[in-house]
């Protein structure tokens, strides 16, 4: 009997030793585990960095052993540890480390997420640990999108044009000139007009094609608004002056123009349910003339497609048909200059409670660099159909070549041309204070413009006040 | 004689006490470590503005803004709304299947208790995904083509502020009530059947077996369904997130939610903490009353 109960003890006490060890054991080693801090005492100069980045590109992942050696080649006394994380789980990864106070040297984040962490007080400002022959490198308006005040706090990976995606064959039959609207873009009128052009009903009168389907489900409402808000005359939340600007007419003429397209019958009635998969389905079996968003790598996404569909591969989209993909530029509303949405994202460099020497941030710097710059850089904008932003990452030769519409290359170019460099003089506090009413107001009364429950002026007054209370009467723009 | 056995007994009885003293530390020290001391963190930190570097202290104001804050209330009301459209229809038909699938044989019992159960293991993203799929607002959805058999147009299910309360409602009434019954059917089979034979010899009907027989004996599994329910329900979080996000203009954000935005998307942990306190009072304050009005005559 007392054996058992010795035994049942024993038993017990492991298990807890277990949970203990669990909770409370330190590293192990992996980019989780911890920003590394300083230099290894073992043997003198030598140190690891960690870094923690999701399935960029397709094959993105699957390279990292061979990063991780091509990094202790170059530097033998450096170790680059690398955690892959997956899209899905990677902010909610970092957020977890960043609060715990542990998070890894370099990790990936949108650029619109700096003012996030800033106000946190974790990034590390890489400027006088960065050669000038490294920023050289960078073309100017991605770079920018990683400073805040004169602050560099990490490097861009790639810079990205929202465009909208349009079936080249229905664009056709429609009597679209899309080839002209590729380099001389298209107003608000035009496009409306175009895209009831793209409706096609059956017999019964139902729609069985629309002009144009956007994914605004849930928090993909952010960026069609946003994306049209840039060719709105509304490129930021704040203008020079730092005014809240969807205060402004402006911002009414947009929300009209929204609900119009869903009145007019060119967009779903139920399109705030539309999510991002919905829509690409929607796109490839013949659903709808025009999609958004668009990204270059999508031209490559429809090539597969069709492959499959002439392979009789059943991996196919089920009942899609062959697309040519071709790029467009959003269209411009209120009279307003086209300003392309750029999404850049990139690395990161971050610090936890135990402050980095300044020979480790030396080192971060080194590994940031060589992530977004070079062959690193070529392989995935290559996969990505992106232009590369280093010059580095230009003469680098890729693994693999890729057939693309060089109308498409050609109309990317041009819409890059035109990108503006990020804003780095919005206080952290007012850029987070602007996150809330995005996220408490805007997306919420979006859905609800989107489901026809409010009305565009509903909507505007109910933005307008929240800014008000935030900004203040004089905080805003008034027009 | 005596006195040596007497002192033989407490002596093991001192001993015994010493081997229970070190089992219940194994759970004691759990319990501090994984409950006791996140309640206290959290405590805590519902008094700082939290910073993973630094966090100054701010006494009340956490709790304050969230008094003030017309979104809190609102995820209150909506999380209130949802308990109640949920709990009482879950647990009445959880209670009639259990009835139904009492008669039937050991074996076909297990089937249906199998059945009943899987959405209970099955992971929850994965059943949101199945859900999505149904409420698919084109008439490519399940619900869209049931709905149009009865000459009803296609349905805008989780974008519309008139149906996504209700979706959310019919999901959970339609997938969630597998362990329910399980503890049902546990309850059933304990009443002695001694019962049912005087009740036949009396010639009581099967509605008068229910009413002074079954109901009665499984009230104390009545209530602990429905306090768990009701805490298991007031702290709904997955689905909102994952099939609505909270909206359409918040007609869906629950308070599970709004804590999980307040920490995760704007940093605001100490709001988070002070927001969860808030709902632990209200779930203690409802499981009391619920205790106190439902518990008097309950017998163990």
């Amino acid at each position: 009997m007392k054996k058992r109960k010795g035994l049942t003890l024993l038993l017990s006490a492991i298990m807890m030793m277990s949970l203990l060890s669990a909770c409370g054991g330190k590293a192990n080693n992996t980019a989780g585990s911890a920003n590394s801090g300083n230099t290894d005492s073992s043997g003198a100069g030598k140190d690891t960095i960690t870094a923690l980045l999701p399935p960029v590109s397709a094959n993105y992942q699957a390279r990292f052993a061979d990063m991780e050696k091509e990094f202790n080649a170059l530097h033998p006394n450096l170790t680059l540890k690398i955690e892959p994380a997956s899209w899905e789980d990677m902010t909610q990864k970092l957020d977890t480390q960043v609060n715990a106070g542990s998070p890894p040297d370099i990790a990936w984040i949108g650029a619109s997420g700096l003012s996030k962490y800033a106000a946190l007080d974790v990034l590390i400002d890489l400027n006088p640990v960065l050669s000038d022959e490294v920023k050289v490198d960078y073309d100017e308006v991605p770079m920018k999108y990683f400073q805040l005040g004169d602050a560099q706090y990490g490097l861009p990976a790639y810079m990205e044009i929202h465009t909208i995606g349009g079936n080249k064959q229905f664009l056709e039959e429609a009597g679209i000139d899309w080839k002209s609207i590729q380099q001389n873009g298209w107003t608000y009128d035009e496009f409306r007009k175009a895209i009831a052009k793209g409706v096609v009903k059956n017999d019964k009168g139902e729609t069985s094609r629309y002009g144009f389907v956007f994914a605004t489900s849930g928090v993909t409402s952010k960026d069609y608004l946003g994306i049209l808000a840039k060719t709105a005359g509304l490129p930021d939340y704040f203008d020079n002056d730092l005014k809240y600007t969807y205060t402004s007419k402006k911002f009414l003429g947009l929300l009209t123009a929204i609900r119009e397209m869903i009145d007019d019958g060119s967009m779903p009635k139920e399109l705030s349910s539309i999510d991002a998969g919905k829509r690409w389905n929607m796109f490839l079996t013949g659903q709808t003339m025009i999609t958004g968003k668009g990204l270059s790598a999508f031209e490559n996404s429809a090539r597969l497609n069709n492959e499959k569909i002439k392979a009789n591969d059943g991996s196919a989209v089920a009942d899609s048909i062959q697309v040519d993909y071709i790029s467009l530029p959003v269209p411009t509303f209120n009279g307003a200059d086209y300003i392309p949405t750029s999404i850049v994202d990139g690395y990161v460099a971050l610090r936890g409670k135990k402050e980095p020497s300044e020979e480790h941030i030396k080192n971060i710097a080194l590994a940031v660099n060589f992530l977004s710059s070079g062959s690193i850089a070529a392989n995935y904008s290559n996969e990505l159909f992106l232009t590369p932003i280093t010059e580095s990452a230009r003469k680098a030769e890729v693994l693999e070549q890729f057939p693309r519409n060089e109308d498409n290359v050609a109309a990317g170019k041009a819409m890059m041309a035109k990108a503006l460099p990020a804003r780095t003089d919005i206080p952290t506090e007012q850029a987070a204070e602007a996150l809330k009413i995005e996220t408490e107001v805007i997306i919420p009364k979006l859905q609800a413009l989107l489901a026809d429950e409010i009305t565009p002026q509903e909507m505007y007054d109910a933005v307008k006040a929240a800014a008000v209370k935030s900004f203040g009467e004089d905080g805003v723009v008034a027009d | 004689m005596n006195q040596l056995l007497t002192k033989r007994k407490k002596l093991k009885l001192e001993s015994d006490s010493g081997w229970g003293y070190a089992f219940i530390a194994v759970a004691l020290i759990a319990f501090s470590l994984f409950t006791a001391y996140p309640v206290i963190n959290a405590f805590i930190i519902s008094l700082q503005k939290y910073r993973p570097l630094g966090s100054t202290y701010v006494g009340l104001e956490n709790f304050v803004n969230s008094f003030s804050d017309e979104l809190f209330w609102k995820a209150l009301k909506n999380t209130l709304v949802y308990t109640l459209l949920t709990v009482p229809f879950n647990i009445l038909l959880s209670f009639l299947v259990a009835i139904l699938i009492m008669p039937f044989k050991k074996k076909t019992q297990t089937i249906f208790k199998a059945v009943y159960y899987l959405p209970a293991v099955a992971s929850g993203v994965s059943l949101a995904v199945v859900w999505l799929w149904i409420f698919d607002p084109l008439k490519s959805g399940i619900a869209n083509q049931a709905v149009g058999l009865f000459g009803i147009s296609n349905q805008n299910w989780l974008g519309s502020s008139a149906t996504a309360m209700f979706s959310l409602v019919l999901m959970s009434w339609l997938s969630s009530h597998g362990t329910a019954i399980i503890i049902y059917l546990a309850a059933l089979l304990s009443i002695d059947n001694s019962y049912y034979e005087a009740a036949d010899i009396d010639g009581a009907t099967f509605l008068q077996k229910l009413r002074y027989i079954v109901i009665p004996f499984l009230k104390p599994t009545t209530l602990f369904l429905l306090i768990t329910g009701v805490i298991g329900s007031f702290q709904v979080f997955q689905n909102a997130y994952l099939m609505t996000g909270g909206g359409p203009d918040h007609a869906t954000t629950m308070v599970g939610l709004l804590i999980f935005n307040n920490a995760f998307t704007y940093f605001e942990f100490g709001e988070a903490a002070a927001q969860s306190l808030l709902l632990a009072a209200v779930i203690a304050l409802i499981s009391f009353f619920q205790f106190k009005i439902l518990g008097k005559d309950i017998e163990y």
